[in-house]
């Protein structure tokens, strides 16, 4: 996912970055303004018209990659694992820590204290998914691992001194 | 005593002149002590400093805070001045805010650095109530936010009364004859773009403020032991609906700002047209919806309010490309413009504050966001548009009012540290960019060495950030005398 995202983020940085660049080294140069008002008020128009479709595309597209559990469920089939998370000041603690590799897993998440961020970071790095751990509240957050290795947990929602040190692993095998 | 247009005597307008100066050269100061603590932030993320974590959190909430508090107000004072000369500010009204403003932000830095409080400026519930900090600086905290509330609501109430009066109640004051077409029907002016969004950011203003106390008082009550908890969801809510909204109406002042500044050296002017109406219209609500994007991970919240999180957050950057960037753009071609200081820090602007949005579609969306949330990317978006936007906008206003467009901002120092500014500020949020996709977590006070790479290669820009910043803030201080002495430059006539 990630990759994805700055592929087509960077796309837009060098395309805007040249839109801009053009349009700096024609600002010295003498133009009726009348005429640029036309191509403004066209590109309002059509401009407008054109990101509503394709943000309209992206915003159905992106409701069969929900992260909630109807839709991980309906993507990854109902969990065959349980897992109870509780996150307090500065620990996580898990009630178990081998985790089977191409079954989905519920992760059945809450606080005692603060807010924190349950978040999963696969063996070389990136974090593959997260979700709230709310003191009174319960989140269930499904997944399935397809890669074998050890999983590092890192709380992700700010939590006081001892933030950067919340953290435990899994393994999946 | 006469008065002038706007129902203020002379005396009265030379006060609202100079609290306007006030405004903006203390958020200026803000802003360069709160980049210091930044510059420190990284330090320690390169792992060329070693700050405790304590001390690491505390500078954190201060420079976040800070920050916010720092370039809202050089906002406040810029757009204040801006729609002086037409809509009649109270001076009293002014200058209480500023006071009321000054105090607040004096309790949250006593706060942090005395007293030891390091929830973060978002300050989450539970988390001002159970951190590892005396009570007394959460205290001081949460009050000193309430001072700037209050401030911010006395400069909305001042702004609303005054566009009430000037323009005859609100709808011509949100430019509804435009929006819906229908002139000749009142004797009374319209109002000009800057105008217009002052108006709709007070509205807006008056509903971020009162769910801020919606947010506040049930934390107050807390810790004078009347109640002994409440609802972490709803308070986080409450929470993002103050201070999202509020961090993003900073970006329409600053638009506001861009109209007043950029016309000055392209001769051209921004025309309140159907388009301009139409999108301050649709940000009234619009600018409301988007916060429900920092609750995605909260699964329990019902998931039509996700749904309409990123509804809102795609929807909220379509009028402000299309009606200020693209605007702004036409005002910039072939316009023969004067390069200056205002007009390349505008340029910076535009570009920072659409890669920032950009980068805020993608994480508004709700799938990505499962990956991105709170990792180092969110920093990345909010210090593009904020730096850039809110900040960098607000600096070409501030560099156009004590220059003009024929003084020190157009020499060539003052253009060379502009963009030695755009090449600072452009690769330290780049290099923020590339650790979100490195999935490195956001507010951790010691980074693996894996995560160090990016940040070192950061500060060298912050450090150009600075050099630019110091170098122009020497320019700015010589010229404030004279500024503070010159009555206010009357704008030309009202945008038709």
């Amino acid at each position: 996912m990630q990759v994805g995202v700055g592929v087509v983020f960077f796309l837009f940085v060098i395309l805007w970055t040249a839109v801009l660049w053009w349009v700096a080294t024609r600002a010295s140069r003498p133009t009726p303004y009348e005429a640029v008002t036309r191509v403004v008020s066209w590109l309002r128009r059509w401009g407008t018209l054109a990101v509503l479709v394709v943000l309209a595309i992206a915003f159905v597209v992106s409701l069969f990659f929900l992260p909630y559990r109807a839709s991980r469920a309906a993507r990854l089939g109902e969990p065959s694992v349980t897992v109870e998370v509780t996150g307090r000041m500065w620990a996580w603690e898990l009630s178990r820590t081998t985790l089977p590799l191409g079954q989905t897993v519920e992760f059945v998440v809450t606080a005692t204290d603060v807010n924190h961020g349950f978040g999963i970071f696969a063996p070389d790095g990136r974090l593959v998914t997260q979700v709230q751990a709310m003191p009174g509240y319960t989140n269930r957050l499904l997944y399935r691992f397809d890669e074998p290795g050890t999983y590092t947990i890192r709380c992700l929602e700010f939590c006081a001194t001892g933030h950067h040190v919340m953290r435990t692993e899994f393994v999946v095998e | 005593m006469t008065t002038g247009r706007n129902g203020n005597s002379a005396v009265a307008q030379r006060s609202v002149e100079r609290a306007t100066l006030i405004y903006m050269a203390v958020g200026f100061a803000v802003f360069l002590l709160m980049g210091v603590l930044g510059l420190l932030m990284r330090l320690q993320h390169a792992g060329w400093i070693s700050l405790d974590p304590r001390w690491f959190y505390r500078l954190m909430t201060l420079h976040g805070s800070g920050m916010v508090a720092g370039v809202l107000l050089a906002s406040l004072g810029g757009v204040a001045r801006v729609i002086a000369p037409r809509i009649g500010l109270s001076p009293r009204l002014l200058w209480s805010a500023f006071v009321v403003y000054f105090l607040g932000s004096g309790l949250v830095i006593l706060a942090t650095l005395v007293g030891g409080f390091a929830a973060g400026w978002t300050a989450t519930y539970p988390l001002p109530v159970r951190g590892d900090w005396p009570v007394s600086a959460t205290w001081g905290f949460l009050l000193g936010y309430a001072l700037v509330a209050v401030a911010f609501l006395l400069w909305c109430l001042a702004v609303l009364a005054g566009s009430w009066r000037a323009f005859g109640g609100l709808r011509n004051a949100l430019a509804w004859p435009v929006l819906f077409r229908r002139s000749g029907a009142s004797d009374r002016p319209l109002p000009t773009g800057p105008e217009l969004a002052a108006t709709v950011v007070a509205l807006d203003g008056v509903i971020a403020v009162l769910a801020g106390v919606v947010y506040l008082v049930p934390i107050f009550a807390e810790l004078l032991g009347i109640v002994e908890r409440f609802d972490a969801l709803f308070a986080k809510n409450m929470l993002f609906l103050f201070g999202h909204t509020l961090v993003n109406l900073n970006i329409y002042l600053a638009v506001a700002l861009v109209y007043a500044t950029l016309g000055a050296y392209t001769g051209r002017a921004f025309k309140l047209s159907f388009p301009v109406a139409l999108a301050f219209n649709l940000v009234i609500v619009l600018v409301l919806l988007p916060y429900f994007h920092h609750l995605y991970q909260d699964f329990a919240q019902p998931w039509p309010l996700h749904l309409l999180g990123q509804i809102g957050s795609y929807g909220v950057g379509v009028p402000a490309f299309f009606v200020t960037i693209v605007g702004s753009l036409g005002l910039l071609y072939g316009s023969n413009v004067r390069w200056s200081a205002p007009v390349i820090f505008i340029l910076a602007g535009l570009w920072g504050w659409t890669i920032g949005g950009v980068a805020a579609i993608l994480d508004g969306t709700i799938a990505i966001n499962n990956v991105m949330h709170n990792t180092l990317w969110v920093p990345a978006h909010f210090h593009s548009y904020y730096l850039f936007g809110a900040a960098g906008f607000t600096w070409a206003y501030l560099f156009h009012t004590l220059s003009g467009v024929d003084g020190w901002a157009s020499g060539a120092l003052a253009r060379r540290l502009s963009w030695l500014y755009s090449v600072g500020a452009g690769g330290f949020v780049l290099a923020f960019f590339f650790s979100g996709l490195q999935s490195v977590p956001r507010r951790f006070a010691v980074h693996l060495a894996a995560w160090q790479g990016l940040a070192q290669l950061a500060v060298p820009f912050v450090v150009l950030l600075g050099v630019a910043f110091v170098g122009l803030a020497v320019l700015a201080v010589r010229a404030l005398p004279c500024a503070w002495r010159e009555p206010v430059t009357v704008p030309g006539p009202a945008d038709d």
